[in-house]
């Protein structure tokens, strides 16, 4: 996806994506939120027995796989919103603000270089997090899955990432650094708690559950669970997805003509 | 107006003694005009925000290879002018071009470089890192080596671009204008935050990048970089030319030399009255004892002063700065501009 999508964009995609690579990789709040959060909390939760403290079993099952294979799902979809909130987000808004998008556009770079790398850079900069936490399921909780699952689970991650980085951008575009900054943080972990990715959906009030299965937050992981149990994603769910990501990025689309048209 | 031949020198015609940037008619083309490829060309160019009209049927002609001021107060439409060159903002009426090309594909093919006034650079980058993605942009960059030299920036080539000072973050941003080797570079007041001999070494690159054979086009409020820098000067007021031509030409069109001395109870209307009779007087200030006059012929006003037996003392006659030139002729611009004499106060 990503090589089609770099294609399309042109031959100054490359180094865009390279330059934002490293300055996304420097920047400490990837490292905390993105690399290191979602891997520290997995091993809380399924080695320490946070999770399941006062029950006999360690690994209980949640959703017909082991909590501990069901965790490194949510955990890693937590990794996946957060790398995209690394490259939009506040990062998006400060870039804005500070005229380095405008400076762009007095280069050849096409315009819409700068959104589509964008996308790209956060696809690129969540997979050592998915890598990561995936390492820490299989070395510290013996999960096993076969390559073609292991393959389908970051194909899913991936895909099922794409509106959390539309939103992500959205919020580059549509607030000013320190409006940006509030909203992320309430999103990056509103969603992760809406959407099941602290505390299962299963174990959640009805009410709740029903509130949950609307985020994309927890239809992405749901793509990540059904991988694992070798379901066929669920259709209502993909076509929420889709429909996220059009909305938002419909959104994008809007404002960032507005931009072109010079405020 | 629009209707005069694309090598109109100004779009205001500008009558005073000095006929050196008059309608292109009455003299010899200058060689700006003459060249076949126009770096940029405006040609009956509106732009409004709102009710707000940053530029007024603006008519621009610069040739390749000059070095060109746009000098004018705040909110006269420099920035605008950039904007529109750089296919940034879109006229509301007019049409801009590019080296013969609109501005946006003269742009998407690299040609030009812009130094946008404010435009931060990325946190997390180094200096080199950042020339060199710019130059990835280019089809024909600059070597990195020369992009750093060029902008003087060899020793910082290894810095976080956070880490630079103010005057050193506007040499980046020059660098990232020129990396591209373009033929033609927009500069939007360059020099802002940098102290006097940052600003100097700053003019010495442009003149070397310059040197080359490209177009560059700055603009500034500050006077002495437009007279130092630049082998023609554009001056803009409320989004019109008041003037264009060299650095001479439009100090002599601000004409004469200014004549100070002091002279005892100056300020009545007998001697206020006497001081403009004086021959050659275009302006009369007083400020307490203190007489300024504009006159376009200084010996002449002199001499009538003595003649007349005022007891003026400290007297001294200067030649105009660009600054006082400037002055008068923005100070103008909304009168007919044919008469200085109109204006009591020099200043």
């Amino acid at each position: 996806m990503i090589y089609v999508l770099s294609r399309a964009a042109g031959p100054t995609v490359r180094p865009f994506v390279a330059l934002e690579i490293r300055r996304a990789v420097r920047n400490r709040r990837f490292l905390v939120f993105t690399v290191g959060f979602p891997l520290v909390l997995y091993l809380l939760y399924t080695t320490a027995g946070v999770a399941t403290a006062g029950s006999a079993d360690h690994d209980p099952i949640v959703g017909g796989m082991h909590f501990s294979a069901y965790f490194m799902v949510s955990m890693a979809s937590f990794a996946a919103m957060s790398a995209a909130f690394t490259v939009g987000g506040i990062r998006l808004s400060m870039e804005r603000a500070s005229g380095w998008v405008r400076q762009l556009r007095v280069t050849p770079l096409p315009a819409a270089v700068y959104v589509v790398g964008k996308v790209l850079v956060a696809l690129a900069i969540m997979l050592p997090a998915l890598v990561l936490v995936a390492v820490a399921a299989v070395v510290a909780n013996d999960v096993s899955l076969p390559l073609q699952t292991w393959i389908r689970l970051l194909v899913s991650i991936w895909l099922g990432s794409l509106p959390l980085v539309a939103l992500a951008i959205l919020l580059g575009y549509l607030f000013d650094v320190e409006a940006a900054q509030a909203a992320q943080m309430l999103l990056l972990f509103g969603l992760s708690i809406f959407g099941g990715l602290f505390v299962p959906v299963q174990s959640l009030p009805d009410a709740l559950a029903t509130i949950a299965r609307m985020t994309p937050t927890y239809q992405l992981a749901d793509l990540g669970w059904r991988a694992i149990v070798g379901q066929t994603p669920d259709l209502g769910g993909v076509c929420l997805l889709a429909a996220y990501t059009a909305v938002f990025g419909v959104l994008v689309a809007w404002r960032y003509r507005a931009d072109e048209r010079g405020r | 107006m629009t209707n005069q031949p694309s090598n109109t020198l100004s779009l205001e015609p500008i009558p005073t003694p000095a006929a050196e940037t008059t309608r292109a008619t009455d003299v010899a083309p200058a060689p700006w005009a003459t060249k076949p490829t126009m770096a940029v060309s405006f040609t009956g160019v509106t732009k409004r925000y709102g009710a707000v009209t940053a530029l007024s049927d603006l008519e621009l002609q610069l040739g390749a290879g000059s070095t060109v001021a746009l000098l004018g107060p705040n909110g006269a439409g420099k920035s605008t002018a950039i904007g529109l060159m750089l296919g940034l903002l879109h006229p509301d009426a007019g049409t801009v071009t590019v080296l013969g090309q609109s501005p946006a594909s003269a742009v998407s093919a690299g040609r030009v470089g812009g130094m946008l006034q404010e435009s931060g650079l990325p946190v997390g980058v180094t200096v080199a890192e950042l020339v060199d993605f710019v130059r990835s942009l280019y089809p024909h960059p600059l070597s990195r080596a020369d992009v750093l030299a060029q902008a003087g920036l060899a020793d910082l080539a290894a810095r976080q671009v956070e880490r630079l000072s103010g005057g050193e973050t506007q040499r980046v941003r020059f660098a990232l204008a020129v990396a591209g080797d373009p033929d033609l570079v927009f500069l939007d007041e360059p020099t802002v935050a940098m102290d006097v001999e940052t600003r100097q070494a700053f003019w010495r690159d442009i003149r070397g990048f310059a040197a080359a054979g490209r177009t560059v086009l700055f603009a500034t409020h500050y006077l002495e970089e437009a007279d130092q820098v630049a082998d023609r000067i554009v001056v803009l007021d409320h989004g019109r030319t008041v003037a264009d031509g060299t650095p001479s030409a439009l100090k002599a069109m601000a004409a004469g030399r200014v004549v100070r001395f002091t002279l005892p109870s100056a300020d009545s209307a007998a001697q206020r009255a006497a001081l403009r009779a004086l021959p050659g007087v275009t302006e009369v200030a007083i400020h307490g004892d203190d007489v300024t006059l504009r006159s376009a012929d200084a010996d002449a006003t002199v001499r009538a002063a003595f003649a007349a037996d005022l007891p003026l003392r400290d007297l001294e006659v200067t030649g105009l700065d660009l600054e006082a030139a400037f002055l008068a002729l923005t100070s103008n611009s909304g009168s007919s501009a044919s008469s200085h004499a109109d204006h009591e106060e020099i200043r």
